[in-house]
């Protein structure tokens, strides 16, 4: 049985019994509403709502895909468009009737699915910008539109499709069945969006390079979030088109997708009911004031986005919410214990090379950065890598741990050549790199961001919070030596730089990596942090017998810690001994206090 | 064959024109500016406004990159100065303004669809082709807005701070170059650009209050593609230009309408950096 440690902050379970409590009122009274509503609101209003519920599930798709993955997304709007055009072409072509229905919902489920994973594979790529991925969002509902336009008859070109059959259903329960599919859609967002996997979205946004470098595929979440919110909004434009009987190039349009991002940025994004009460109130405001004030309609509506981007970048909601928390107490955070997972044995004390290195190149054009690197590294040892600025220690460290990076040469991590694999397939091999600038999830707590990293074994669930984390013994002897364990439930960005430092390292840790790439660790703290650093590391060289690479600049940090030392000059090693044979070699002498000589003895 | 060529030389031409404006845009401050398109319209209009008052066209196309300018200058200090750590937002409220500026120019001309008589008007025979004298003026404007622009970076101490401020902000702001003014009078010239583009285009188009709308996201792919510099902006704008055209021209209009963006979202996808250091 392990060990079981707890830290929680307050008790927290009385307070979590009771907001399960409060879900089932509120439950009933959404359900309440939505069923009693059509018989109080007048026939206009009712039309409107049924038409907005659908918009507010395309909204809510826009939120997950924007809000909560960080992916500015114009294209939604595509997919609602796809539904709608689905039953209008089907229905058309084929009349009404239930195996049309299926035939049309089948291919609006398929066609929205695929024409996501294609926008998803052009979207997402290791190395891709978000502001690329907006931009070929931006692309899909444009060419959709286009060949809408061009497909004569069949997509009825520039004025759409009207007057096919379609379901016959009183008003009432078009608005029940409308209603009751946003608050399911609502509720199911919600749900994923609070577990273990809607942090890790969130982690996406937060941090996308360091999620890579936790052995995440970044590319293939975004893709899979697409694909699923792609069908979700083609759902919702397939309802659409069924209750109004229309289809217009319109509801495909890149205008319709900027006004789905409208209505999450104002109602308040990454909160799925922001998406909700911007869709609502914009539909049904626009469908009163469109008529009668057109222009000026369009125009406050310009204002207000501008005004909410400047003023209140998390929306009305965020506000609302901003002002609320002063009032009320905060939430106790849930309880996380950390137990230590059981590691596999390391086998017996041995010197397996971790990490071999052959004639390691990197050029930009005809400038060489580094130049025939070649060395090899056993397991317990702790390599320091020293040298002057620009001597490609950085370079030398991306080299390792992205097989794209080096122009020449071959990397081997635990026995894997690392071809030109990108950094979540090679940190997979056992390699974990810290960077250099503390690289945690600014927005996610502490427990969140070592449940991240902890992704490649343990598959996060989609529908629940785990209460339990596992972590590596090193990882927890991390966690409690830097006093992380009484802040687990702490956002990261409010941690100290030290505190971000030693959670980066946890979260490496947590990946259980056989070699450990640091870049400059120590920069920026204070003596205690850094003799406690010192500790830690020479501990996980004994003790977990992980191969350190360790870039630094303090010669006597280094000294004091290192059991092999390199020195990198003008791309080139110059020098690769124990600390006695470097410290007193008098190259290195003249490479830090740059006397000519330096120069000449760097070259081999 | 001869009227293909010269319709590519001449699209391309007025592709880089409006293209120009939102590069140094983005080149200088890395966000991409949405409401180009709207300062294209006001261009545009200020061209209306211009030829009903009787100016000549020489006083014209001041008075549209002056109108252009002090938009974008505005722009600048009331909303794009506070995003420029978050680009995303910048986009969506220049979007935001270009609403705005659409419901305005809506609101005091009215939308329906007017002309301006081009400055100069019929035919110049080339090598036996009748060819719009006006479009091939655009090539002669397109060669001088390149020309300003490179004397602009390379000949003076803006383009000098402006430089700097492209390869690293942080740098310049150490060596005391006023990097929230270079980025006000880069935004301000950037939307004169695109005011002056309106201007260029609008003897060719209809003007309207959407009318910058479609050539907006062919600017935005350009520019993308071309990776920030004036000389690969006026390579893709006649590689996807010229594509544009041929395929408009003997395939299908309305899939060369959508040429330039497929062919730049595949070029990204397979070559992020673009055309850059090609």
């Amino acid at each position: 049985m392990p060990e079981v440690r707890q830290f929680s902050q307050l008790a927290p379970a009385p307070l979590g019994l009771s907001a399960k409590w409060w879900m089932v009122p509120l439950a009933v009274v959404i359900v309440g509403s939505i069923a009693l509503a059509p018989l109080v609101l007048d026939t206009y209003m009712v039309n409107i709502l049924i038409r907005a519920f659908f918009v507010a599930i395309a909204a809510i798709t826009v939120d997950i895909v924007w809000g909560y993955c960080g992916t500015l997304t114009f294209g939604q709007s595509a997919f609602f468009g796809i539904g709608v055009y689905a039953l209008a072409i089907i229905f058309t072509e084929y009349g009404f009737g239930s195996w049309q229905a299926l035939f049309a919902m089948g291919t609006s489920v398929v066609v929205a699915a695929g024409v996501g994973a294609l926008t998803g594979w052009l979207s997402f790529y290791p190395g891709s910008t978000p502001l690329y991925a907006s931009i070929v969002s931006l692309v899909v509902p444009i060419v959709l539109v286009q060949i809408l336009y061009s497909g004569g008859t069949f997509t009825g070109s520039s004025s759409g499709l009207v007057g096919f059959e379609t379901f016959d259903l009183e008003l009432e329960s078009w608005f029940r069945l409308a209603g009751l599919s946003l608050a399911a859609v609502a509720v199911v967002a919600l749900i994923i969006m609070r577990s273990d996997t809607g942090r890790l979205l969130k982690a996406l946004r937060d941090n996308d390079e360091r999620c890579s470098y936790l052995g995440i595929n970044t590319s293939r979440y975004r893709i899979i979030v697409l694909v699923l919110t792609a069908i979700i909004a083609s759902l919702a434009g397939f309802g659409y088109a069924a209750f109004g009987a229309v289809a217009a190039p319109e509801n495909a349009g890149f205008t319709f997708g900027t006004r789905l991002i409208i209505m999450v940025a104002l109602g308040g994004r990454g909160t799925i009911i922001g998406a909700i009460v911007g869709a609502l109130s914009i539909e049904v405001a626009s469908a009163y004031l469109s008529g009668s004030l057109p222009y000026v309609w369009e125009l406050i509506i310009g204002i207000a986005l501008i005004a909410v981007i400047l003023a209140f970048p998390d929306g009305l909601l965020g506000a609302v919410g901003r002002l609320g928390r002063g009032i009320l107490p905060s939430k106790a955070s849930a309880t996380t214990q950390l137990r230590p997972v059981a590691t596999a044995d390391t086998g017996p004390a041995g010197s397996e090379v971790a990490m071999k290195v052959t004639g390691l190149g990197k050029h930009f054009g005809s400038l060489s950065v580094l130049d025939g690197v070649t060395f090899e590294a056993k397991r317990s040892e702790l390599l320091s890598l020293v040298g002057p600025n620009g001597a490609g220690k950085t370079t030398l460290i991306r080299c390792l741990s992205d097989g794209r990076e080096r122009s020449t040469g071959f990397v081997a991590i635990a026995g894997h050549a690392i071809d030109r694999l990108p950094p979540d397939r090679v940190v997979q091999f056992g390699l974990g790199r810290k960077f250099q600038a503390a690289s945690v999830f600014e927005t996610l707590t502490v427990a969140e961001c070592l449940r991240v990293a902890r992704t490649h074994r343990a598959r996060p669930s989609p529908v629940s919070t785990s209460t339990v984390l596992e972590l590596p013994a090193a990882a927890i002897a991390v966690v409690e030596r830097s006093g992380l364990s009484d802040r687990l439930g702490e956002e990261a960005r409010n941690l100290s730089h030290g505190l971000k430092q030693a959670l980066e390292l946890a979260m490496v840790l947590a990946l259980e990596p056989e070699v450990l790439l640091l870049d400059e660790p120590t920069a920026g703290l204070t003596r205690a942090e850094r003799q406690a650093f010192a500790d830690i590391l020479t501990s996980l060289a004994s003790r977990d017998r992980l191969c350190i690479l360790l870039v630094e600049h303090d010669l006597d940090f280094v000294r004091e810690i290192s059991s092999r030392i390199i020195v990198l000059h003008q791309g080139k090693i110059a020098l690769d001994g124990s600390v006695q044979e470097v410290v007193d070699s008098s190259l290195v002498r003249e490479i830090y206090t740059g006397q000519q000589a330096a120069a000449c003895g760097a070259e081999p | 064959m001869l009227t293909v060529a010269l319709d590519i030389v001449t699209t391309a031409a007025l592709l880089f024109i409006i293209s120009s404006g939102l590069l140094i845009v983005f080149g200088v401050m890395k966000i991409i500016n949405f409401a180009h398109a709207a300062f294209v319209t006001v261009g545009a209009y200020a061209t209306l406004v211009g030829a009903r008052l009787g100016l000549p066209w020489i006083l014209v196309l001041p008075l549209a990159f002056v109108t252009g300018a002090i938009c974008g200058a505005l722009t600048e200090a009331i909303i794009v100065r506070w995003l420029y750590r978050r680009p995303l937002d910048a986009i969506l409220a220049t979007w935001g303004l270009g609403i705005v500026i659409g419901q305005i120019v809506t609101l005091i001309f009215g939308r329906e669809v007017q002309f301006v008589q081009a400055p100069i008007t019929g035919t110049v025979d080339l090598l036996g082709v009748d060819y719009s004298a006006y479009r091939i003026v655009m090539i002669g404007a397109a060669v001088i807005v390149a020309l300003v622009f490179t004397t602009l970076l390379n000949g003076t101490r803006l383009g000098l701070s402006t430089r700097a401020v492209i390869m690293n902000e942080m740098l310049a702001q150490g060596l005391g170059v006023d990097s929230s003014r270079v980025r006000l009078i880069t935004f301000a010239i950037g939307s004169g650009l695109a005011a002056l583009s309106g201007a260029l285009i609008t003897p060719l188009s209809s003007v309207d209050p959407n009318m910058g709308l479609p050539w907006l996201i062919s600017a935005f792919m350009l520019v993308m593609v071309s990776g920030g510099s004036l000389m690969t902006l006026a390579v893709s704008s006649l590689m996807l230009g010229g594509l544009q055209v041929i395929v408009s021209t003997f395939v299908n209009p309305i899939l060369g309408g959508l040429t330039i963006a497929i062919c730049a979202a595949i070029v990204l996808r397979i070559r992020p950096e673009g055309f850059a250091r090609a």
